[in-house]
C-alpha cells in the first residue's frame, strides 16, 4: 500500500512538473538577454538572469498603455459587476414579480448561447454609437454578467430574511436595506464574484480585439497577440516578458484567493 | 414612497462615472491649434523624431500618431472608415489603396502632387482611373538571404550566391542535412500578405502575370506560372516549410541555408545573431539568359481621407515625410524599406552599405501586384493555390486553373 | 382558504411583493444590459443572417432571404471549418475529461502535497489563452523544446504548426494541457461530496479499486461528469484564440475552425450578413450536439443507482 502511494506520488509529481514547465520556460526566457532565443534555443535557466526585457517592454512602445488599459477596464468591470450583479441578484432572490420565470430563463440562456452570435451586432451597435476604441466599449456590455447574477441570487436566497424585515419595520427604504444590510452580508459571495470577474475580464480577448482599433485602447492580451505575429521579427525575450506580466496578476490573485476561485467554479456546477 | 436621497446619490455618482468614462474614451477636439491624426505602421521610436521635427517647423500644429500592426491594420482602417473615426493622414499598403479609392473614401490628390510626379516611383499603385489618391513614401522588396558558413560547409563558394533556379535547387540540396537539423531553403507556407510575396517573384521572373493589363481577365493560368509553381514545389524536400517569422528565426539560428526575406533582417540579424555570416543577393532568375531577377514591390502610400477636416495639414505632413532627407532617415532607421524616391541608390549612405543597397537594386526589377480593388480576395486565392500544390493536394496546373476561375469570378463581381 | 394563502406565502422564500417600482430599479441594470447588449444583438444577428451587409457600404445592404444559408451549405470552407471544429471537440473533450477524472481520483486520496497538486494543475487553466498560445508557438517551432524532446526519444523533428497533418493535433494537445486542471477541480469537488459511508460499504462488499470506481464513484459523479462534458463541449466549439495567435487557420485550412471562419468573414471580408448566418448555423450544430450528448449520457442513469 505504501509502495503504491509512493509510486502515485512520483507520477503525480512528474505530471505536475511537466504541466508547469511551459510556464516556467516562459519566465526563464523572459529573464534572458535580448535575442537570446536565437543564440541558444533552449536554456533551462539563464546564466545571467536580468530584468532587462521587462524594463525594455515597459519603456518602449505601447506596452505600458496596454497594461493600463487592462487595469482600468478590469477595475470598472469588477466594480460594476459587484454593484449591479448584486442588485439584480437581490431583486431576483427577494422579489416576486410577474415574469420572474422568464427572467430566470433569460439569465440561464445568456450562459448557454455562445458569444459569436452576438459579436457582430454588438460591434455594429458600438460602431454606430461612435464608441469603438473607447473604454466605454470595453466595459459597458460587460458590467452585468449573468453568472454573477445567478451566484448572488443563490446566495441571497440562502440568507435569512429576518434582518431585512426588521429593518423594514423600522422604516428603512429599499435602497437603504440593500446597501446597509444585504450587501455587507453578501461579502463572501461578492468576493467570489469580484475575483472571478477579474479573471475573466483580464484575460478577455475576442471582444477587446474587435472593439478596439488602435494601440491606445488595446488591452494586454490583444496587444500581446498582435505583437507576436507579423512578418517582422519578434523578440522572444520581450514577448515572454510581456506574457509573464499578463499572467502574473492572475497567478497572484489565484494564490491569494484560491478558495474563492474554486468556490466560484463549483457553485455553477451545483445546478 | 420616500425619495431615498442615498439611492439618488448613488445613481448620480454612477452616471457621473459613466460620463467620465465616455469622455475619456471619445477623443475630444480641444483645439488650441490644428491637430492632425496620423495612423501608420512604424514603431514609435522610428517615427517620433520625424514628427517632432515637423511640429517644430510648424508651430501650432500637433500630430497625434497612432501605430497600427500589419496583421490587422487593414481591418482596423476599414472599421474606422465605416464608423467615421478615420484619421486625417494614413499610411496604407499599396495593395489596399485601389480598394479604398474605389470606395470613394480617399481624397483626390491629382492636382496637389503634380510637382512630385518626377521624383518618385510607384505612382501606379496610387492611381485609379487616372486620378492620384496617395503619395508614395517607402517601398519594400524581398531578396535572397544566404548563410555563408553553411555554403562553405557544403562546399559552395560563399561569395557566389545562386543566380538561377537550377543553382538555387542544387545549392539547397547540398546544404540540406536533416540529421544536423539544417535546411537548405526556407519555404514560405500560407500566410496572408506574405506567401504571395515569396512565390510570385519566381512567377514574375519567369514572365508570368496575375491579371491582364486592363485587369479584366485573370492570367494566372499560364505556362510560366505553372513552371514557377512546379519549381517552388520542387524545393520542398530540401526546405523548412514554415511561416515567415519562424523562417527568419531559424535562419538567424544558423539552421537555414537560404531564405527569401525582407529588409528588417538587416537590423535584426546584427542585433540577435551578431556572429552570423550572411549575404544578400537578388532573387534567382529562371535560367541564364532567360527571365529576370524579379521580386515583390510593395510600396507604402500616404493617403488623406476624404472626410478629413485637416486636408491641407495632412498634405503638408505627407510632403514633409516623403522629403528626401526624412525618408532616407526613416529607411536608415528601419532598414526594412527603401525610399520610393528615384535614384536613391546613389545616395552616399547606400553606397556605403552593400546589403541595403542590394535591396534598392532589387527594387528596380521588382513588380507590384495589380492595383485592383479586390486584390485582397485575389491574394487569398493565390495563397490557397500555392498551398494546395505545396502539400501535394493538387498539381500546379489544376490549382492554377481553379484559382484562375475563382479570380475571374471575383473581379467580375461589382 | 385563508390558511391556504398563508401556507403558500410562507413556503416561498420571498416576502410579499414590494412596490413594483423599487423592484424595477433593482432589476434595471440587468434589464438594460440584457436588452441592449444581448437580446438586441441576438435578434439583429438573426436579421443580419438574411441580409447582405457590408458596414463600409451600408447603402448596398439588402435582403437576400435564405441565400446566405444556401451559400454556407455550398461553401467548402464552411464545411472544412465545421469538420475541423468537430475534430477538435471530439478529440479534446473525452481526453480532457478522462485525464481530469483520474487525476481527481488520484489526488483525492490522502496524499501529501494534495493542495499543491490541486493548485499546480489548475494554474494553466486560468492563465490567458493568449499567453499559452504564445508560449506553445515557440515550443512547437523547429528548434523549440518539443522537437528537442522528440529528438531525445529518437524521433524526427518536424514543423508541428507548419504541416497540415500535425497542426490541428498540436493545438488540440495544447488545449488538453491547458484545461484539464479546471475540470480536475470540478471532479474533486464532486468527489469530496461523496459520503465516506458509501466507500466503506463498498470495501466491505469486497470491491477493489475498480469496483469502488464503478459502483460508487462513477454513479455519484454522473451529474458533475455531465456538467464537465457540457461546458467543455461548449467551450471547445468556440475555439478561436489559439487559432488566431498560432496559425490563423492554416496551413491549408487545416486549423480553420468555425469561429475563426466567422471572424474572418465578418471582420476581414466584412461580409457580415453571411458571417451571421454561419454563426447561427454553428449555434444550431452546438445545440444538436449538446442535445445528443445529454440524451446519450443520461441513458443508464437508472442502472447506476
Amino acid at each position: 500500500m505504501r509502495a503504491r502511494m509512493i509510486i502515485l506520488s512520483v507520477v503525480l509529481l512528474a505530471l505536475l512538473v511537466s504541466t508547469l514547465f511551459p510556464l516556467y520556460w516562459m519566465v526563464a526566457t523572459s529573464l534572458r538577454g535580448e535575442g537570446a532565443v536565437i543564440k541558444k534555443a533552449v536554456e533551462l535557466w539563464p546564466k545571467q538572469p536580468s530584468l532587462g526585457n521587462y524594463v525594455d517592454v515597459f519603456r518602449s512602445g505601447p506596452f505600458s498603455r496596454y497594461f493600463l488599459n487592462s487595469v482600468v477596464v478590469s477595475a470598472f468591470v469588477v466594480l460594476g459587476n459587484i454593484l449591479f450583479a448584486s442588485m439584480v441578484g437581490y431583486g431576483i432572490a427577494r422579489r416576486e414579480f410577474r415574469g420572474k420565470r422568464l427572467l430566470t430563463v433569460g439569465v440561464v440562456s445568456m450562459l448557454m448561447v455562445p458569444r459569436q452570435i452576438t459579436m457582430i451586432p454588438l460591434y455594429l451597435l458600438i460602431s454606430k454609437l461612435r464608441m469603438i476604441d473607447s473604454y466605454f466599449a470595453l466595459t459597458l456590455p460587460f458590467l452585468v454578467d449573468a453568472f454573477n447574477v445567478f451566484l448572488i441570487s443563490q446566495y441571497v436566497t440562502s440568507l435569512p430574511a429576518e434582518l431585512e424585515d426588521a429593518a423594514r419595520v423600522d422604516g428603512a427604504g429599499d435602497m437603504g436595506i440593500f446597501f446597509r444590510i444585504v450587501l455587507p452580508l453578501c461579502k463572501p459571495a461578492l468576493a467570489v464574484v469580484g475575483i472571478n470577474t477579474f479573471l475573466v475580464s483580464w484575460n478577455s480577448f475576442l471582444y477587446p480585439l474587435i472593439l478596439t482599433n488602435t494601440e491606445r485602447m488595446r488591452t494586454l492580451p490583444v496587444g500581446l497577440a498582435l505583437y507576436s505575429q507579423g512578418e517582422h521579427s519578434v523578440d522572444w525575450g520581450h514577448l515572454t516578458a510581456g506574457s509573464t506580466v499578463c499572467a502574473l496578476p492572475i497567478i497572484v490573485v489565484f494564490i491569494l484567493f484560491q478558495r474563492h476561485i474554486i468556490e466560484g467554479i463549483t457553485a455553477g456546477s451545483g445546478k | 414612497m420616500r425619495l431615498n436621497t442615498r439611492a439618488l446619490g448613488a445613481w448620480l455618482i454612477a452616471c457621473g462615472c459613466a460620463v467620465a468614462l465616455a469622455l475619456s474614451g471619445v477623443s475630444c477636439q480641444r483645439e488650441t491649434g490644428t491637430k492632425i491624426v496620423f495612423w501608420q505602421f512604424w514603431p514609435t521610436e522610428v517615427i517620433s523624431p520625424l514628427i517632432a521635427e515637423f511640429e517644430k517647423a510648424n508651430p501650432g500644429v500637433k500630430v497625434e500618431m497612432q501605430q497600427l500592426t500589419w496583421q490587422n491594420g487593414f481591418e482596423k482602417i476599414v472599421a474606422a472608415v465605416s464608423s467615421g473615426t478615420q484619421p486625417d493622414l494614413c499610411e496604407l499598403g499599396s495593395t489596399w489603396v485601389p480598394k479604398f479609392a474605389a470606395d470613394g473614401v480617399l481624397s483626390n490628390l491629382t492636382a496637389d502632387v503634380t510637382d512630385l510626379r518626377d521624383q518618385y516611383l510607384f505612382w501606379d499603385s496610387c492611381t485609379l482611373n487616372g486620378s492620384v489618391f496617395g503619395i508614395p513614401w517607402v517601398a519594400g522588396t524581398r531578396a535572397l538571404f544566404y548563410n555563408k558558413e553553411l555554403f562553405a560547409k557544403a562546399g559552395l563558394d560563399p561569395n557566389r550566391p545562386p543566380q538561377t533556379w537550377a543553382q538555387l535547387l542544387s545549392f539547397a540540396k547540398k546544404i540540406n542535412s536533416p540529421a544536423a537539423g539544417v535546411y537548405g531553403f526556407g519555404l514560405n507556407t500560407g500566410e496572408r500578405y506574405i506567401l504571395f510575396k515569396k512565390f510570385m517573384p519566381l512567377a514574375w521572373g519567369n514572365g508570368g502575370t496575375i491579371l491582364s493589363p486592363d485587369m479584366r481577365r485573370s492570367t494566372l493560368y499560364s505556362k510560366q506560372n505553372i513552371e514557377a509553381l512546379d519549381f517552388y514545389r520542387s524545393l520542398k524536400p530540401y526546405s523548412l516549410v514554415e511561416k515567415q517569422d519562424v523562417l527568419d528565426m531559424t535562419f538567424k539560428q544558423g539552421k537555414v541555408g537560404m531564405v527569401i526575406s525582407g529588409g528588417w533582417n538587416l537590423k535584426t540579424i546584427p542585433a540577435d545573431a551578431p556572429g552570423l555570416k550572411y549575404g544578400v543577393a537578388l532573387i534567382p532568375k529562371p535560367a541564364e539568359g532567360r527571365g529576370s531577377h524579379a521580386s515583390f514591390a510593395g510600396s507604402e502610400i500616404l493617403v488623406a481621407f476624404a472626410n478629413s477636416k485637416h486636408r491641407a495639414g495632412a498634405l503638408k505632413l505627407a510632403r514633409f515625410l516623403v522629403g528626401r532627407e526624412n525618408v532616407i532617415a526613416l529607411c536608415r532607421a528601419t532598414k526594412s524599406v527603401q525610399p520610393a524616391l528615384k535614384g536613391a541608390e546613389t545616395d552616399p549612405y547606400y553606397e556605403a552599405h552593400p546589403e541595403e543597397r542590394m535591396f534598392v537594386v532589387q527594387l528596380k526589377t521588382a513588380v507590384a501586384p495589380p492595383a485592383h480593388p479586390k486584390w485582397v480576395e485575389v491574394e487569398d486565392e493565390i495563397n490557397a493555390a500555392v498551398e494546395e500544390v505545396l502539400y501535394g493536394r493538387k498539381t500546379s496546373a489544376q490549382a492554377l486553373l481553379e484559382a484562375n476561375k475563382k479570380i475571374e469570378d471575383i473581379i467580375s463581381r461589382p | 382558504m385563508r390558511s391556504a394563502v398563508v401556507t403558500n406565502r410562507s413556503r416561498a422564500n420571498p416576502r410579499p411583493a414590494r412596490s413594483g417600482r423599487s423592484t424595477l430599479i433593482f432589476l434595471s441594470p440587468w434589464l438594460v444590459s440584457f436588452g441592449v447588449f444581448w437580446l438586441f444583438p441576438l435578434v439583429f444577428s438573426l436579421v443580419l443572417s438574411f441580409m447582405q451587409f457590408n458596414p463600409l457600404r451600408p447603402d448596398l445592404a439588402r435582403f437576400v432571404g435564405l441565400d446566405n444559408f444556401a451559400r454556407a451549405v455550398r461553401d467548402p470552407l464552411f464545411w472544412t471549418s465545421l469538420k475541423n471544429t468537430l475534430v477538435f471537440v471530439c478529440g479534446t473533450v473525452p481526453v480532457t475529461t478522462l485525464i481530469a477524472f483520474f487525476l481527481a481520483v488520484a489526488i483525492n486520496r490522502k496524499l501529501p502535497f494534495r493542495s499543491l497538486y490541486r493548485a499546480g494543475f489548475f494554474v494553466p487553466s486560468i492563465v490567458s489563452v493568449v499567453v499559452i498560445s504564445i508560449v506553445f508557438k515557440q515550443l512547437y517551432s523547429p528548434a523549440g523544446l518539443v522537437n528537442k524532446l522528440v529528438e531525445v526519444f529518437g524521433g524526427n523533428p518536424r514543423s508541428w504548426l507548419g504541416d497540415p497533418g500535425t497542426a490541428l493535433v498540436s493545438i488540440m494537445a495544447m488545449d488538453v494541457w491547458s484545461s484539464f486542471g479546471y475540470y480536475t477541480i470540478l471532479f474533486l469537488a464532486g468527489l469530496q461530496a461523496i459520503p465516506a459511508e458509501l466507500y466503506e460499504a463498498a470495501v466491505l462488499d469486497g470491491g477493489g479499486f475498480w469496483g469502488t470506481l464503478r459502483f460508487v464513484t462513477l454513479p455519484m459523479l454522473r451529474p458533475i461528469t455531465l456538467f464537465v462534458i457540457v461546458i467543455n463541449t461548449i467551450r471547445s466549439f468556440q475555439v478561436f484564440i489559439e487559432i488566431f495567435v498560432m496559425t490563423r487557420g492554416g496551413p491549408l485550412n487545416s486549423t480553420l475552425t468555425s469561429v475563426f471562419y466567422l471572424y474572418d468573414r465578418a471582420f476581414y471580408r466584412f461580409e457580415m450578413g453571411y458571417a451571421s448566418a454561419v454563426g447561427y448555423l454553428l449555434f444550431a450544430v452546438i445545440m444538436c450536439f449538446l442535445f445528443l450528448q445529454m440524451k446519450y449520457l443520461r441513458v443508464g442513469r437508472g442502472a447506476g443507482e
